[in-house]
C-alpha cells in the first residue's frame, strides 16, 4: 500500500505561491469593481474578449501538432472541431456536441487507418 | 439574500444548484486525461503524492500547474516556477472582469466564492446561463453546484494520477476532448458580428503566437482579437447610421 510521501519543503513553498497568487488574479476584478457600475466601452470590450480569448486557447490545440501546424496529422481534428462548432450552434448541448465530435475524430483515424 | 428565507426559494436555489452540476457533468470526461497527466507531474517535480494532491485543490488550474511542475522538475529556482505559472494563469482576470458585472448585488464572502471556483469551465457555464435570461434566479447557487462538481473531480483525477501514475492510452485522443469541449460552449455565444470577428482575429493569433513563451501569446491574441471586433462594431454602426437602416 502506498501512503504517499509530502515531498519538499521548497514544494510546499511553491503550491502556497500559486495557490495565493492564482486567488489574487481570479479576485482581481471581481472584488476591485465589487457593486461599481463599469463604463460601457468596458462591457462592450469584454464582451468581444471572451470569444476571442477562447479562440486563442482553442484554435492552437485543434491546428498544432507538437507546435507545428500539421495539416497531414491534424485534419481530422480539424473536420471533429468544425462537425462539434457547428452541431453546437444548430443545436447547442454540450454531451451530443462533444459525442458526435470524438465519433468523427475517431470515425476519420479508423477510415484512413 | 436574507430577504427571502422561505422554503420557496430554498426549492428554487437547489433547482438552480442542481441544473450546475447537470451542466458541468457533460464536462467530467475532458477533465480525465489532464488530471491523471497533471497528478503524475506532481509527483516526478518531488511534491511527493499529497503535495500533488494539495496543488490540483488549492490551485485548480491545470496548465499552471503543468507549468509550475516542469519547472520544478527542472531546477528551476522557486520564485521562477510560481510566477511561470502565475503566468499562465492571468487569462483568469479576463474572467474575473467579465464576471464581475453578472455579480453586482454579490457580498463580500460571496466574491470570494465566485473567485475561488473560476476556471474556464466555470466562467463559460455562468456566461451560457446568464445569456439564456436565467441568471437571476440564484446565480451562486448554479456556479456552486458547477463547482462542486468539476472541483472534486479535478482532485480525484490528480490523486488517481499521483497515486497510482495511472495513464490512458494516447490512442484514445481524449485530450481533445479538452478543445471540442470550449468549441461547443462558446460557438453558440457568438451574437453579434463583432463577436464573431473577435474570435477569427483570436484564433488566427493565438496561432502566430503560440510559440510565445509560458502562454503569454494568450493575452496578446486576446488583446487583437477584442480590438479587431471593436473595429468591426464601430464600423457597422457606422454603416448603420450612415445608410439609416437598424442592423
Amino acid at each position: 500500500m502506498n501512503w504517499g510521501g509530502f515531498g519538499t519543503v521548497d514544494g510546499w513553498l511553491a503550491i502556497i505561491g500559486l495557490a495565493i497568487g492564482t486567488f489574487a488574479i481570479r479576485y482581481s476584478f471581481i472584488g476591485l469593481l465589487a457593486g461599481k457600475k463599469l463604463p460601457p466601452r468596458f462591457e462592450r470590450a469584454l464582451q468581444l474578449a471572451v470569444p476571442a480569448i477562447f479562440a486563442a486557447l482553442v484554435v492552437p490545440l485543434i491546428l498544432l501538432h507538437a507546435g507545428e501546424f500539421n495539416l497531414q496529422l491534424r485534419w481530422p481534428h480539424i473536420v471533429a472541431a468544425l462537425v462539434t462548432g457547428v452541431y453546437a450552434w444548430w443545436r447547442g448541448g454540450m454531451l451530443i456536441s462533444l459525442v458526435i465530435g470524438m465519433a468523427t475524430l475517431h470515425g476519420l483515424l479508423w477510415f484512413v487507418g | 439574500m436574507t430577504a427571502g428565507r422561505s422554503a420557496a426559494n430554498r426549492a428554487a436555489s437547489r433547482a438552480a444548484f442542481r441544473a450546475g452540476v447537470l451542466e458541468c457533468l457533460t464536462l467530467i470526461p475532458s477533465y480525465v486525461p489532464f488530471g491523471l497527466v497533471c497528478g503524475v507531474a506532481g509527483v516526478q517535480a518531488g511534491l511527493g503524492e499529497w503535495g500533488a494532491v494539495a496543488l490540483s485543490a488549492f490551485a485548480f488550474a491545470g496548465s499552471s500547474q503543468a507549468v509550475l511542475t516542469q519547472f520544478l522538475s527542472g531546477g528551476a529556482p522557486l520564485m521562477i516556477a510560481v510566477l511561470s505559472g502565475l503566468v499562465v494563469n492571468l487569462r483568469m482576470a479576463v474572467y474575473s472582469a467579465a464576471i464581475s458585472p453578472r455579480i453586482a448585488g454579490a457580498t463580500r464572502k460571496e466574491r470570494m466564492l465566485w473567485a475561488a471556483f473560476l476556471v474556464d469551465q466555470t466562467f463559460i457555464s455562468n456566461e451560457t446561463r446568464h445569456l439564456r435570461g436565467q441568471h437571476m434566479d440564484h446565480p451562486l447557487a448554479f456556479y456552486l453546484g458547477c463547482a462542486f462538481t468539476l472541483w472534486p473531480w479535478w482532485v480525484l483525477m490528480n490523486a488517481i494520477g499521483a497515486f497510482a501514475g495511472a495513464k490512458l492510452p494516447t490512442s484514445w485522443q481524449l485530450d481533445f476532448t479538452i478543445p471540442l469541449s470550449f468549441v461547443a460552449m462558446v460557438v453558440p455565444l457568438l451574437k453579434s458580428r463583432g463577436q464573431i470577428f473577435a474570435a477569427i482575429a483570436g484564433g488566427v493569433a493565438g496561432v502566430l503566437l503560440y510559440a510565445m513563451p509560458l502562454k503569454t501569446g494568450l493575452i496578446g491574441a486576446c488583446v487583437f482579437g477584442t480590438c479587431v471586433g471593436m473595429l468591426v462594431d464601430t464600423m457597422l454602426a457606422k454603416r448603420a447610421a450612415s445608410s439609416g437602416t437598424a442592423l
